[in-house]
């Protein structure tokens, strides 16, 4: 009966499928075609003919080899200063900007700090290495104004982590305002009435109300946040790059990109993706549940 | 009634020296590229006003072939791109969020796995590898044809158009076709608009997957070839094929502001649409609660 009618439908609904083709095809063909030849990290790639399984081989070969270990201590490094140092910048210039009235100067203040988000991140390192110039950068200006000596920041393993730090808070910071700003503005203003009148600063209204109501959402988008623990930020790494601090920069995916796509090393590269993907997607579901289980909201 | 608040003076300077250390980077480079060459060296890496005023760095940068091909290219790819981005989008928003049909829950469920799970980029690689695609723009365009996040959030608006509307025009005797057409569409025209901001601004500032699928140099779009020079520091492309290059003018150069001005045709577009994208972006950033 079911299945009689269900056939009636597909009948009548042809049209239905035909609008959903292309979308389809699109995902199955782009992503789960790809994601299903991520077998490859268990075959040796062949140029003709079938490729061969080899079980773990290559898996063996990436936790036996001193550069993966590197690269995956790098990432944690990264991505740990990126989450201590970046993540509460956003929350601060929300409450921040609060605190403005409506009116020019607050609209200033996001126009101008929402602006790097919708740069490119080649277009940021070309800032950036311009800003850092050990001869007549920016940076470089201030420090002399300082009697301090020049600096050559973007060949220099000791100050690299912090370019990366530093850059991406200068992208990121106002535009990751937003939602916190977002969760702000719902809150019932009849509360900072009630405070006002109590006689609360606008210090304390901010540490009582603002900071209390916006918990949620902080927690929300830290676990987010921890599920891309594995990403570090590849477009950053791969632009802000050279030789002399690859050592200290290069994370998972510049590794997967240079073994892989520059030096054909296919199956291995795979397997070190695999690994990422895998680490990756166990943080994001343990994360999802985390969140919902603390906030009663998942992260979609 | 006024009154003085010192905290209030106090966040005051300290958002505006923050918005001071997202602009005067920015203006710097501005500055660079508008100086005379001959006096770009007196400018302070904090210095926000050209020395002396010229537009040579911008004439022989827009007297490059290989660099207008890379700008055309940009263009071409990201109106294409998008116009293909919205039209699958849109039509697949259509079926998934106002219609009923075997095997959608299992079609949501997919997707969902696929916002969670990323290929991995060899993958993709040898995807277009296989499909021989690679050297086309096919490949830079259809390998983010369709962005699950704005798919959903175009599901969620067309959800919100009242149900009266589509029942009338199914009396009427429209098919689903048409009710997307000529109904569905035009009604969401702000937020086609919005998502086509989103997708031309990803479009614009693309550069990785054109620097691994498109092998042939005068394929590149303007972000890769901008890579070359501010990232791989090759100045030699800079200038070739520039018409009336001699060795004198050459000396009086400076490649610093070069590349500074090439960073600056990269951000025009975005300046340009810049008011309508925060408009838009941070409209559709709070509604839908996604960040991207």
């Amino acid at each position: 009966m079911r299945r009689k009618s269900s056939l009636k439908h597909l009948r009548k609904d042809w049209i239905l499928y035909l609008m959903l083709l292309p979308g389809m095809l699109y995902f199955i063909i782009f992503h789960i075609i790809p994601i299903v030849n991520m077998k490859l990290a268990f075959q040796d790639y062949k140029i003709i003919g079938d490729n061969v399984w080899v079980g773990l081989k290559h898996f063996h070969l990436l936790f036996s080899s001193p550069a993966f270990k590197d690269v995956l201590t790098n990432t944690v490094i990264i991505s740990t200063m990126k989450i201590i140092f970046i993540f509460p910048i956003p929350i601060i210039v929300s409450l921040l900007v609060n605190e403005l009235r409506f009116g020019p100067f607050r609209k200033y203040v996001q126009s101008i700090s929402y602006l790097p988000h919708f740069l490119s991140w080649v277009v940021i390192a070309g800032i950036w290495i311009s800003l850092l110039n050990p001869v007549d950068g920016g940076a470089n200006v201030i420090r002399n104004f300082f009697q301090l000596p020049s600096l050559d920041y973007m060949t220099s393993k000791e100050h690299i982590r912090w370019v990366l730090v530093y850059s991406e808070m200068w992208r990121s910071a106002g535009w990751d305002s937003i939602l916190y700003l977002a969760a702000i503005l719902k809150i019932n203003p009849s509360l900072y009435e009630a405070a006002r009148i109590d006689g609360a600063s606008t210090l304390q209204q901010m540490r009582y109300i603002t900071i209390p109501s916006l918990m949620s959402t902080v927690i929300t988008l830290f676990i987010l946040n921890l599920g891309f623990f594995m990403s570090a930020g590849f477009d950053q790494v791969f632009n802000l790059m050279n030789d002399s601090v690859l050592s200290v920069i290069d994370i998972l995916d510049t590794y997967v990109y240079r073994i892989g796509i520059l030096n054909g090393q296919y199956s291995y590269a795979t397997a070190a993706s695999l690994f990422k993907g895998v680490i990756g997607l166990i943080l994001i579901l343990g994360t999802h549940f985390l969140s919902k289980r603390i906030t009663g909201k998942g992260v979609w | 009634m006024k009154h003085f608040s010192m905290s209030k003076t106090i966040i005051q300077c300290i958002l505006f020296l923050f918005t001071l250390a997202v602009l005067i980077p920015l203006l710097n480079i501005l500055a660079m590229s508008l100086s005379d060459p001959n006096r770009v060296n007196e400018l302070s890496g904090l210095g926000v006003i050209p020395k002396g005023f010229s537009l040579i760095n911008f004439e022989i940068i827009m007297s490059n072939p290989f660099i207008l091909k890379s700008i055309f290219n940009s263009v071409f790819i990201t109106i294409v791109g998008t116009l293909l981005n919205i039209f699958l989008t849109a039509i697949t928003a259509y079926v998934l969020a106002r219609t009923e049909f075997v095997g959608k829950r299992l079609v949501l469920v997919v997707l969902i796995a696929i916002m969670v799970f990323e290929p991995s980029m060899i993958t993709e690689y040898l995807l277009m590898k296989d499909l021989h695609l690679l050297n086309s723009y096919a490949a830079v365009i259809l390998y983010k044809a369709i962005n699950v996040y704005y798919l959903f959030i175009l599901m969620r608006f067309f959800q919100e158009v009242p149900n009266s509307i589509l029942e009338a025009a199914k009396i009427d005797g429209a098919g689903h076709f048409r009710i997307f057409t000529q109904i569905m569409l035009p009604l969401s025209k702000p937020a086609l608009a919005t998502l086509a901001l989103f997708y031309g601004v990803y479009h614009w500032n693309e550069y990785f997957r054109a620097t691994i699928y498109l092998s042939d140099p005068n394929k590149w779009p303007l972000q890769v070839v901008l890579r070359q020079f501010v990232v791989t520091q090759d100045n030699t492309t800079l200038l070739k094929g520039v018409e009336g290059m001699t060795p004198e003018l050459l000396a009086t150069l400076d490649f610093g502001s070069l590349q500074s001005a090439t960073i600056v045709v990269a951000v025009i577009p975005m300046l340009l649409l810049y008011p309508l994208i925060l408009k838009y972006f941070t409209k559709g950033t709070m509604d839908g609660g996604v960040k991207e």
